[in-house]
């Protein structure tokens, strides 16, 4: 199963960032991993998402040669934190609500 | 070519976008490639960044919302200076002096304009600062904060022509050199939202409530700005008339400034609306 799921790569990019900061590829790599794969975000949606976060003060970026590599390493803001909590909540109440209607054969 | 140089040329082609923030998305983008090849092989590792032409235009339409809303919130604050340097104007013309009725007229109706356009503008800007923005959004934010500028412009040239005096040039001119700055950068952005909704399709309509109601953080009714235009015109008459009449006007008089603001403010929905997505063209609505 490959799911799409665009339209929730906000609040994803905040789940896997809550975990620790991290460069684009990570992040993408967390997002496989904790999936076990099943999500169906190309890679590359991952830099206009981050960039839309910076904008709205959830993210900052700051460049680092940590790993002898030049690279964009991103990390929540105190908003960001709250965004994320409340984002997990968001899903939470709606994937149960969904779970009610659809777990239960008619 | 190998396929990953062949992805990154598709990318950097596609983009609208110039400048620093270009560079970095590019570079962000290569490194992202480079180590997923290194881990994966080139061809998986492209397959599994996605198709450049979506990812540019996503990105694109990113720096295009982030760009219009800066730009809006400049505009704000241009229409404001212009609005202090129009003050500035009138306080320095002869207290004997009388305006000619046209420029009045024009005075008071460009002002108007000008607050609501700001408004206007000011309220998308704050309600796009989160979220994922559509190229006809920024489009509409670009026409709002464009005729909040003119508006106030208008309404600076109005005054000078209304009232004859003599004010200090660094107050008059201070305004109007903001609102150029502001005109320039809603321009830029203005062409880059632009090439990105090329494809065109009907002008968004975005009720100025709703963007309240985000902000608020509550629910608000979704009520069409042409619902509340009676309410809104009732005010506003009401507001002439007891101007008015604070003033010293005669009940007369006063009707008949209610009367001329009632006009204008109905003229000005039907003329600009569908410019201000405040209602759809006519031809729209049609189809």
């Amino acid at each position: 199963m490959r799911a799409d799921l665009r339209g929730h790569l906000d609040g994803l990019l905040l789940a896997v960032l809550a975990e620790q900061p991290g460069h684009g590829y990570q992040l993408s790599q967390r997002l496989t991993r904790r999936s076990g794969g099943d999500l169906g975000v190309p890679e590359g949606s991952l830099y206009p998402a981050l960039h839309r976060l910076e904008r709205g003060g959830l993210v900052t970026s700051a460049w680092d040669d940590g790993d002898g590599r030049h690279r964009r390493v991103y990390r929540l803001t105190s908003a960001g934190r709250r965004a994320a909590e409340r984002s997990r909540r968001e899903w939470r109440a709606f994937s149960a609500a969904v779970d009610r209607v659809m777990g239960e054969p008619a | 070519m190998s396929p990953l140089e062949r992805h990154l040329t598709e990318l950097s082609a596609a983009l609208h976008t110039r400048g620093r923030v270009r560079r970095r998305f590019l570079r962000e983008c290569e490194d992202h490639l480079r180590t997923a090849a290194a881990e994966r092989g080139e061809a998986e590792a492209v397959r599994a960044f996605g198709p450049a032409c979506e990812i540019a235009a996503a990105f694109d339409a990113e720096v295009a919302g982030r760009r219009s809303v800066w730009a809006a919130l400049l505009a704000v604050a241009g229409v404001l200076a212009v609005g202090g340097s129009t003050l500035a104007l009138i306080h320095a013309a002869s207290p004997a002096a009388t305006p000619a009725i046209p420029w009045a007229v024009a005075f008071f109706v460009a002002a108007q304009l000008a607050g609501v356009a700001a408004a206007l503008a000011l309220l998308q800007a704050l309600a796009m600062r989160r979220e994922q923005v559509a190229p006809g959004d920024v489009l509409l934010l670009v026409r709002r904060s464009g005729v909040a500028l003119l508006a106030a412009a208008a309404a600076e040239l109005s005054a000078g022509g209304a009232v004859a005096g003599k004010g200090s040039a660094l107050l008059l001119l201070a305004g109007p050199a903001l609102a150029v700055a502001a005109g320039v950068a809603v321009l830029r952005v203005r062409r880059l939202a632009r090439q990105l909704a090329a494809a065109g399709g009907a002008r968004p309509l975005r009720p100025p409530l709703e963007d309240l109601g985000m902000l608020a953080g509550v629910h608000l009714p979704a009520v069409e700005p042409s619902r509340l235009l009676p309410l809104v015109t009732a005010l506003a008459m009401a507001a002439a008339f007891v101007r008015d009449r604070a003033e010293q006007g005669t009940a007369g008089q006063a009707l008949l400034h209610a009367g001329v603001e009632g006009v204008a403010v109905v003229a000005c929905f039907i003329a600009l609306g569908p410019v201000l997505g405040l209602r759809r063209r006519v031809a729209e609505l049609a189809t």
